[in-house]
């Protein structure tokens, strides 16, 4: 069987560094799968250019066998990549509601003509938009529910904003969600219950998760598989033990250990 | 607490300073004696006298605003206020009364040199007619007393504010809308000498005070609907039910002013309002383009200028200077026009794709000189008339058993006019609430995130050009049914910036905004044909006070007041020390 996500020889190079460098990676359908390394290792720049934000130097990224290297990143999601950001990104002056009702776009279609003379199916369609941002927002149960559905964005707590981008990337129907350093600064509760619920992310919506994590005991809690990058490189992989004792890991993260003597 | 004594000297120096100059700045610019002639209020208060004491008004109530310094509000008492207001206005009157003394000094033919608007009837004008110095005196004294007054208004809670200052507004209103008001009068058959002078043009004192009176109920009014409102808004959201009396039914009677407005007005009156009807028309076009979709477009006289042209050349069947004339009949005209204009939306919104912000703004600046130059350029002069422009233009004319109705005629060229914007906005309205209007707001907010959801940027762009220009050019079409004939020296950069203020005014993305934008700003310089050759002062300054004091317009969209009070919010929220709710459990997670 083809892995949902085939990433094969991605190199992106900005002047002479090269963020990416001949990366190849493969994720499973049902899989949750870790991207940690050091910053600068390259992270972020890889979900940049699997959504298509960047256009990448060489290599491929092969969303269920087709290749979506070239296309625009509305396009792409559309396919079923959706992500958060590492700084949040709300529409902050939207309502809550209104946020996740932008991620259902790419699943409507009624057009000019249709709005302006609200015609059955626009209206459905409206409902329907409604229903499906409301779900992605009862996912945190009453955090984003209710009298928070009219709130602007900008009013909500750091965590809150955090749980919005995933609800608005969950509105977007996605089959592989990338979360990009999702528990940065929350307290040890919140994290300790978003763990929980990348879980049930899986377990409920059927989805697929690659997660960049700097925490290391989300990552130990959420992953199946982990894998390590440093200079734009792949440095290890698999299960959680076998990458947090790698050498080479240790060493990306703390240098290498003096020269004996 | 009680202001710092070097604070509040400064304060009131700074503000009293500020009022001179403006005082000063309308005198140089004639508009003081311009509006001399038209009294307010009896035969003592021209608009030239309130003109005077404005700036020390809005001055001193402005600068006894309390402010927070270092965590603390400082408010002045009574007492305090007054004092500081006086002395602004003796700052501000003893700024005029020494330019007089200047004058005087050097002589008028002298300043009238520079200043050609120093003449001895200004001068006279300043001294309330009196001598030189028993008037300057006077002045002084009026200036002082207003500063005091208003002052004094500006320390009041809001609740017995508000009510005062919108019974002034009326007053003001009412006596320079004299000739709006009473002609309607008249026409409905009612007596109007109770309320304006026959002498004297302006309100009676009866009529001044029954306006004073009718606008501050009507806030008490206001405030206590408002109130009411939130109440039921409460017990609604609890209910979840729908408010008791459809809004769809407040239209009603709307509709039947809107209807009888002309019958009402006169010739005159319903082509001011015709006139204001166009640049509805381009304020809801514009609207969509920086309103919604967030793209500030600089060039809009473009658009005005391709559905003028194209009418123009479409309906001429006669020989107007254009080398085709068809001869379509207006309304099949029409439906061509909106389509040239999208082509021409999408012509100019392909190329600046890529641009934001202030790049953006000036390369659609860029594409606003290009028409104007076009449409006077030799190589589509056999088209366009070059400089000559067209004429001959026809008039859409109907008629209704054996009655014939040419469009020209201000009264049924205001229900052309009304029927084309109630068309615009209408769909302005629609688009603004459906899955276009949230990707166009969504886009004004983030472009780069809002492609990453899946809105097509791209797709978006051009959408919010085409019908940005589709609108446009409805008032373009009806500038040509209006005139009669192109001239290309009416499409210059002065409209574009004359569509834009308008929806600064009225509040971006607001459609009720844009009426009341177009009403003040092309609506007033009508009415008072004083104004209207101030009209550029006068944008400017409208502009600058927006933006200092209501920077989200006067009848705001809600989400770009939240947008522009962000900070304020946050920093009440922070200050009230809300707690961050805790989580609420639904009840599935409460049986787990």
């Amino acid at each position: 069987m083809t892995p949902l996500l085939e990433i094969a020889g991605l190199t992106k190079r900005f002047g002479g560094l090269a963020a990416l460098d001949g990366l190849d990676l493969a994720v499973a359908e049902g899989e949750i799968v870790s991207v940690i390394g050091p910053n600068g290792a390259g992270k972020t720049t890889l979900f940049n250019t699997m959504t298509g934000l960047y256009g990448p130097d060489q290599g491929d990224v092969r969303f269920e066998g087709q290749s979506v290297v070239g296309l625009k990143p509305n396009q792409i999601t559309r396919l079923g990549i959706s992500r958060t950001f590492q700084t949040v990104h709300l529409f902050p002056n939207m309502t809550v509601l209104e946020n996740a009702m932008v991620g259902q776009h790419c699943r409507g279609r009624a057009g000019l003509v249709s709005s302006v003379l609200r015609l059955p199916a626009q209206r459905n369609e409206e409902e329907r938009i409604r229903d499906r941002a409301r779900d992605c927002l009862s996912f945190f149960g009453g955090r984003l529910s209710g009298y928070r559905h009219d709130q602007p964005a900008f009013t909500l707590s750091y965590a809150n904003r955090r749980r919005l981008e995933i609800s608005r990337a969950l509105a977007t129907e996605p089959k592989l969600l990338l979360l990009d350093e999702p528990t940065a600064g929350m307290n040890p509760k919140e994290t300790l219950e978003l763990t929980d619920q990348i879980w049930r992310l899986r377990k409920d919506r059927d989805l697929t998760i690659l997660v960049i994590e700097h925490d290391m005991r989300v990552v130990k809690g959420v992953s199946d598989r982990v894998v390590a990058l440093d200079y734009g490189k792949k440095i290890a992989e698999g299960t959680y033990e076998e990458v947090a004792h790698n050498e080479r890991v240790i060493e990306a993260y703390l240098g290498r250990k003096a020269a004996a003597g | 607490m009680t202001m710092a004594r070097s604070e509040l000297r400064r304060r009131v120096v700074r503000a009293g300073l500020l009022a001179a100059v403006a005082i000063v700045y309308l005198c140089l610019v004639g508009m003081v004696q311009a509006f001399s002639t038209r009294n307010i209020v009896g035969g003592n208060l021209p608009l030239s006298r309130i003109l005077l004491l404005l700036p020390s008004a809005v001055a001193a109530s402005l600068a006894v605003r309390p402010r927070v310094r270092g965590g603390v509000t400082m408010e002045l008492n009574m007492g305090e206020a007054a004092g500081a207001g006086a002395s602004i206005g003796l700052i501000a009157g003893a700024a005029v009364a020494v330019g007089i003394g200047i004058v005087n000094l050097i002589g008028q033919e002298a300043v009238r040199g520079v200043f050609n608007a120093v003449t001895s009837a200004l001068l006279l004008t300043l001294t309330l007619q009196r001598s030189t110095v028993v008037g300057t005196a006077i002045l002084v004294a009026l200036s002082t007393a207003t500063g005091a007054l208003f002052a004094l208004a500006g320390v009041l809670a809001p609740r017995l504010r508000r009510p005062i200052v919108t019974g002034l507004t009326v007053v003001l209103l009412m006596g320079m809308l004299q000739s709006v008001v009473r002609v309607m009068l008249v026409q409905l058959g009612l007596a109007t000498q109770w309320l304006y002078s026959v002498t004297f043009g302006g309100l009676t004192y009866l009529g001044a005070v029954a306006s004073f009176a009718a606008g501050m109920a009507g806030a008490r009014l206001w405030a206590l609907r408002r109130e009411a409102a939130a109440a039921d808004a409460a017990e609604r959201a609890e209910a979840g039910g729908r408010p008791r009396i459809p809004r769809a039914m407040l239209l009603v009677p709307v509709g039947f002013v809107l209807l009888a407005l002309p019958a009402l007005l006169g010739t005159f009156l319903s082509a001011v309002l015709g006139q204001v009807g166009i640049f509805v028309l381009m304020g809801l076009g514009l609207n969509i383009v920086v309103g919604y979709a967030g793209l500030l477009d600089l060039g809009y006289v473009a658009f005005f200028a391709v559905g003028a042209y194209a009418t123009g050349v479409l309906t001429a069947a006669v020989n107007s200077g254009s080398s085709l004339h068809p001869g379509l009949p207006f309304l099949l005209a029409v439906p061509i026009v909106v389509l040239i204009a999208v082509a021409a939306g999408l012509l100019i919104g392909g190329p600046v794709l890529r641009l934001r912000g202030d790049y953006l703004a000036i390369v659609t600046l860029g594409f606003g000189e290009i028409a104007r130059v076009l449409v006077t350029s030799d190589w589509l002069k056999s088209f366009l008339g070059g400089a000559q422009g067209l004429i001959a233009i026809p008039a859409p004319t109907m008629s209704v058993g054996g009655l014939h109705i040419d469009f020209r005629n201000p009264q049924p060229f205001y229900y052309l006019a009304l029927g084309f914007c109630l068309l615009a906005a209408f769909v302005s309205w629609r688009l603004a609430n459906s899955r276009v209007g949230r990707a166009w707001n969504a886009m004004r907010e983030d472009e780069q995130v809002a492609e990453a959801m899946g809105v097509s940027t791209v797709r978006y762009k051009l959408l919010a050009f085409a019908c940005g220009a589709a609108i446009g050019s409805l008032g373009g079409a009806l500038f040509a049914v209006q005139i009669g004939s192109l001239a290309p020296s009416s499409f210059v950069f002065f409209i574009s910036i004359q569509s834009l203020a308008i929806i600064i005014l009225g509040g971006m993305g607001s459609i009720p905004g844009v009426i009341v934008g177009a009403l003040v700003l092309v609506g007033l310089p009508g009415f008072l044909t004083e104004f209207a050759e101030y009209q550029p002062l006068i944008y400017g300054a409208v502009l600058v006070a927006i933006m200092l004091y209501r920077p989200e317009g006067l009848i705001p969209n809600v989400r770009r007041t939240r947008e522009l009070h962000e900070e304020e919010v946050e920093q009440d929220a922070w200050l009230e020390g809300v707690p961050e709710p805790a989580p609420s459990m639904t009840l599935g997670e409460a049986v787990e």
